[in-house]
């Protein structure tokens, strides 16, 4: 996978802890100005390349260069890649605007430039006149800002973040999406942005890598991902998938029995992908072909109702309707449904 | 009812652990030779001939030195112990820790019997820097143990931090690591001071003619009992106090937040 403008290049990396493989062959580019997102489950190995980026930890094999220079054995002091970290990691014996200077202090600059900076970036972050302030007498958003003041005075080409958000309250995530794109793109600076959260991941990313056990699983924009997963471990990752087996026979798909249209496929065995939010729930049987399916229970979720199912083999199924088709359907634990898809909501799995 | 039980056992204890020290100070200022109730008059007198005593001087001067060296230098050893377990993963590392803990349980006769036979095959024996590095071995496990409990507060990726932010590895030392364990710093040398201040064993054992005031205080018992031993007690024990309790306030108000 390449970008147009490549900033980042990571090649053949992995890295090893003793036998544990932690990244296994990376490979990836990452273009000037893009915002991309790392995103997959705990112990994936998103963290440790971020953190190989920031030159915290060293690959056991495979370059890594930054705009064309190859950065292996650049000790992490001499990088110009700052990262938010999960913690925040503020100085808690500096105030705000001390914590802001910090990197400008290491840099050298003098002590009235490095303030005036400061405090340009503590205005433009809505911090105006919380400068003097220590930091743990902030809330929780605005250490927060005050962490990405603190990365971004001294104007890097990339930014790293590694969950940052992950110890807000929601209300406050939505907020900091917002800040973190707006920002991103006045700046025109690389984001890499490391999270196990796909709402963030997708609400921000021009461009989402996802990664489990070490390895790329698919990178992809959001809706690739989101519409067409490679593979069942990005299926079942993104979540609100349906996966399906079944063989393909002249553009049919046989599934338990029953025949769905699935154009265009390739004969033999299959699994197919469909999207909680395509899947359709019957009340009652119908001539279309359905996979009858047992209620068990509903989950309100922001943008509407996850209604989960068991299918005939014991497998899990999920179909998202709103308020209105859940009370209209009335569903009782144990009740029969019937759920069927359009055949453009049938996604082919490569892998 | 059960509250004021708990609040007489609790003056009770401090009773116990406070009153021969209370009787010494109120000794030291009583005219009588001997020890005895009723009370003479108020005097300051034993406190004036203990301190007409050059050797009492002295006493106190070279007690000082070893107390403020022998701390700098246990808290120097102290803070790069606690500071190589918090950062460093390594084989043997239990090993490493129990044998940096290890000074304080062994018995004050042996520790001292086995400084004078090493120091004087360094040729240290009786000389001041022979008690400084007896003192220092004896308060590294204290300010180790002080300076560990706050590295466990500090956030591992506040050193980190710092390196990412253009800090080479000793000025992210120098600008965090150092600041955020300073007041770990300074009770351990205050802590680590008043060992050295208190301690007598080892003292006796290798100190020879640079008698330290514990030390001295034995001798002038051994001549004749005298409240002049009161008096130098009283200034010990206030001077080692006002250490700890210092000590004590800064582990206190950091562990607070």
């Amino acid at each position: 996978m390449t970008a147009a403008d490549p900033l980042v290049d990571f090649s053949g990396v992995k890295k090893n802890y003793g036998t544990f493989e932690a990244v296994k062959t990376l490979d990836l580019t990452i273009g000037r100005g893009e915002f991309v997102a790392i995103m997959g489950p705990s112990g994936c190995g998103k963290t440790t390349t971020l953190r190989m980026l920031a030159g915290l930890e060293n690959p056991t094999a495979g370059t890594i260069r930054i705009d064309g220079q190859v950065m292996n054995d650049v000790p992490v002091h001499e990088r110009d890649t700052p990262l938010v970290w999960q913690s925040l990691a503020l100085f808690p014996f500096l105030n705000v605007v001390e914590n802001v200077e910090f990197g400008l202090k290491m840099r050298g600059v003098e002590a009235k430039e490095r303030r005036d900076r400061a405090m340009l970036w503590l205005d433009r972050m809505g911090l105006k006149g919380f400068e003097t302030r220590p930091v743990d007498a902030l809330s929780g958003g605005q250490r927060q800002r005050v962490a990405l003041a603190r990365s971004l005075v001294t104007e890097p080409q990339m930014l790293l973040l590694d969950e940052p958000l992950s110890a807000l309250d929601a209300h406050l995530v939505i907020r900091m999406q917002g800040v973190l794109t707006k920002l991103q793109k006045e700046l025109g600076i690389t984001f890499v942005y490391v999270t196990h959260s796909q709402s963030e991941a997708f609400a921000m990313a021009d461009r989402v890598v996802i990664m489990g056990q070490g390895e790329i699983a698919q990178i992809g924009t959001p809706q690739e991902i989101f519409r067409a997963p490679n593979n069942r471990f990005v299926a079942e990752f993104v979540g609100r998938n349906n996966i399906l087996e079944g063989t393909v026979s002249g553009g049919i798909i046989t599934i338990d029995g029953a025949e769905y249209p699935l154009p265009g496929a390739a004969d033999g065995p299959a699994e197919i992908v469909v999207a909680a939010d395509r899947m359709e729930i019957h009340a009652t049987v119908s001539d279309a072909a359905a996979i009858p399916a047992e209620f068990v229970s509903e989950e309100f979720a922001g943008t509407g109702i996850i209604c989960y199912f068991e299918g005939p083999d014991g497998e899990e199924l999920k179909a998202q309707v709103n308020e209105t088709q859940l009370a209209a359907l009335a569903p009782e634990p144990g009740q029969t449904f019937w759920l069927s898809w359009l055949p453009d909501a049938a996604h082919v799995m490569a892998g | 009812m059960g509250r004021s039980l708990s609040w007489v056992y609790v003056a009770a204890l401090f009773a116990f652990v406070f009153a021969p020290i209370l009787t010494s100070m109120v000794f030291s200022f009583n005219s009588d030779r001997f020890p005895t109730v009723p009370l003479g008059e108020f005097t300051t007198h034993w406190y004036e001939t203990a301190f007409s005593r050059p050797e009492v001087w002295t006493a106190f001067r070279n007690s000082l030195v070893v107390a403020a060296s022998a701390a700098a230098l246990s808290t120097f050893i102290g803070f790069a112990t606690a500071y190589t377990d918090f950062r460093f993963g390594f084989r043997f590392k239990s090993a490493y820790l129990a044998l940096a803990l290890l000074p304080p349980t062994i018995p004050l006769v042996i520790m001292g019997l086995a400084m004078l036979a090493w120091l004087s095959q360094l040729g240290l024996s009786g000389t001041i820097q022979g008690i400084i590095i007896a003192h220092t071995v004896m308060g590294a496990p204290f300010a180790m143990a002080i300076c560990r409990l706050r590295l466990q507060q500090m956030d591992p990726s506040l050193e980190a931090a710092a390196r990412n932010l253009g800090a080479s590895p000793w000025r992210a030392m120098r600008t965090v690591v150092i600041p955020f364990c300073m007041p770990a710093i300074i009770s351990a040398y205050c802590l680590t001071a008043a060992v050295s201040f208190d301690e007598f064993m080892v003292a006796w054992f290798v100190s020879g003619l640079h008698r330290t005031v514990p030390v001295i205080i034995l001798e002038i018992l051994q001549g004749n009992v005298d409240p002049q031993i009161n008096a130098i007690g009283t200034v010990v024990f206030l001077t080692s106090m006002t250490l700890v309790i210092v000590s004590q306030l800064l582990i206190l108000r950091k562990s607070a937040k």
